[in-house]
């Protein structure tokens, strides 16, 4: 389990900060050209710069990607000590596993904003969910039940939730594409 | 291989197969006959959201047009309310709502000229657009049951489902003579490809 977890949070974290990194440069790029009009299409995805003009979008007054930088660098930093065998206080964990728990509702939120409040989905704001969910599975895991066997099982059944959630919202666009 | 990991894959394994039965069973007999006219003439089908920025900016070629080519050219504004504007599809229905009292076009023109002011909103605007009913001096009471119409907003996804199936992706989508029209829908766009069809 140590060296899974090592993995998981060097990896997510890494794949996070990068998604992350990706929604701040298009977040400036939107402010640089505000009258930039998305076109008004049925793909929820085509709809992604309307997303960035929410609410939601800045929930803490700032835009999110930044808390995703800030935290996902965090992640992918004690993965990369604990993938080459450092091993970490018990204060660290304690701390990684209030901020991953924190990351997990933030982003459960989100997916629930982005489902049935905005109506639109945006590619790297799904490639932060998808890492997420792992980080914070594993860490929790480590901590709590190192020795539980079927983990994979609960993160698949765990994504495929997420996914039947997004065919269920935008059912109108997938039935357009068969 | 572990216990764990085999249940993975079969759990994996077992949805995919669900994903491709269904994906296959449901290429249906997709007909993309896209509306034509009946009577010989000319006839431009615009599916449109009210919402929609591109179409509120299409919205005075296409006024223009209407006052140019009226008599040889049927206009026929079709409803495609896009699920992420979460107005779009109350707006369609009080358009239509405002049609059963004869004013849909006036409502239609209003809904256009007031556009910044309501859309891209996540809240019901159901309050501004009994506003508009009262500006259009409409029967209020009458027009808040229609609203509520389980019918009328039938009719409205009916059109939607009525341009899926004909193509639709995206609003403003323009049909002349049952053709789609592909390009950016500016006044001089359109107007040629109208030309066209005539001569």
């Amino acid at each position: 389990m140590n060296r899974l977890v090592a993995w998981v949070l060097a990896v997510g974290g890494f794949v996070g900060l990068i998604a992350s990194s990706v929604l701040t440069i298009e977040k400036i790029a939107l402010l640089k050209d505000p009258f930039y009009v998305p076109t008004c299409s049925i793909n929820p995805v085509l709809s992604c710069g309307s997303i960035m003009k929410t609410a939601q979008a800045e929930v803490f007054g700032f835009p999110n990607p930044l808390l995703g930088i800030a935290g996902f660098a965090v992640v992918t930093t004690l993965g990369v000590l604990l993938v080459s065998g450092v091993s970490l206080p018990r204060w660290v964990w304690i701390g990684l596993q209030v901020g991953v728990t924190f990351g997990v509702l933030f982003v459960h939120w989100l997916i629930v904003q982005s489902l049935y409040e905005i109506g639109a989905l945006c590619p790297y704001c799904m490639v932060v969910w998808a890492v997420m969910i792992p980080i914070f599975w594993y860490t929790t895991l480590r901590n709590i039940r190192p020795t539980f066997q079927y983990h994979s099982v609960v993160l698949i059944l765990w994504y495929l939730v997420i996914v039947a959630g997004v065919l269920q919202a935008f059912w109108f666009y997938w039935s357009s594409l068969v | 291989m572990s216990k764990n990991a085999r249940l993975s894959l079969i759990i994996v394994a077992v949805v995919a197969v669900v994903v491709a039965g269904f994906i296959f069973f449901s290429q249906n007999n997709n007909t993309t006959a896209a509306p034509k006219s009946a009577d010989g003439k000319v006839t431009v089908v615009e599916y449109l959201d009210l919402e929609c920025p591109s179409c509120r900016a299409a919205y005075p070629g296409v006024e223009r047009l209407k006052t140019e080519y009226g008599d040889r050219v049927t206009f026929d504004v079709r409803h495609f309310p896009i699920p992420s504007h979460r107005n779009a599809e109350l707006a369609a229905v009080a358009v239509e709502a405002a049609g059963a009292q004869g004013k849909r076009d006036d409502m239609f023109r209003l809904m256009f000229d007031t556009q910044q002011e309501w859309a891209g909103q996540q809240t019901s605007q159901q309050a501004v657009f009994l506003g508009f009913a009262q500006q259009l001096g409409l029967d209020q009471a009458a027009f808040e049951q229609a609203l509520a119409d389980p019918a009328l907003r039938e009719r409205v996804l009916a059109q939607r489902a009525e341009g899926s199936k004909a193509g639709v992706q995206g609003t403003p989508t323009f049909f002349i003579n049952g053709t789609k029209f592909t390009g950016a829908p500016t006044y001089d766009a359109l107007k040629a490809a109208i030309g066209k069809v005539l001569s």
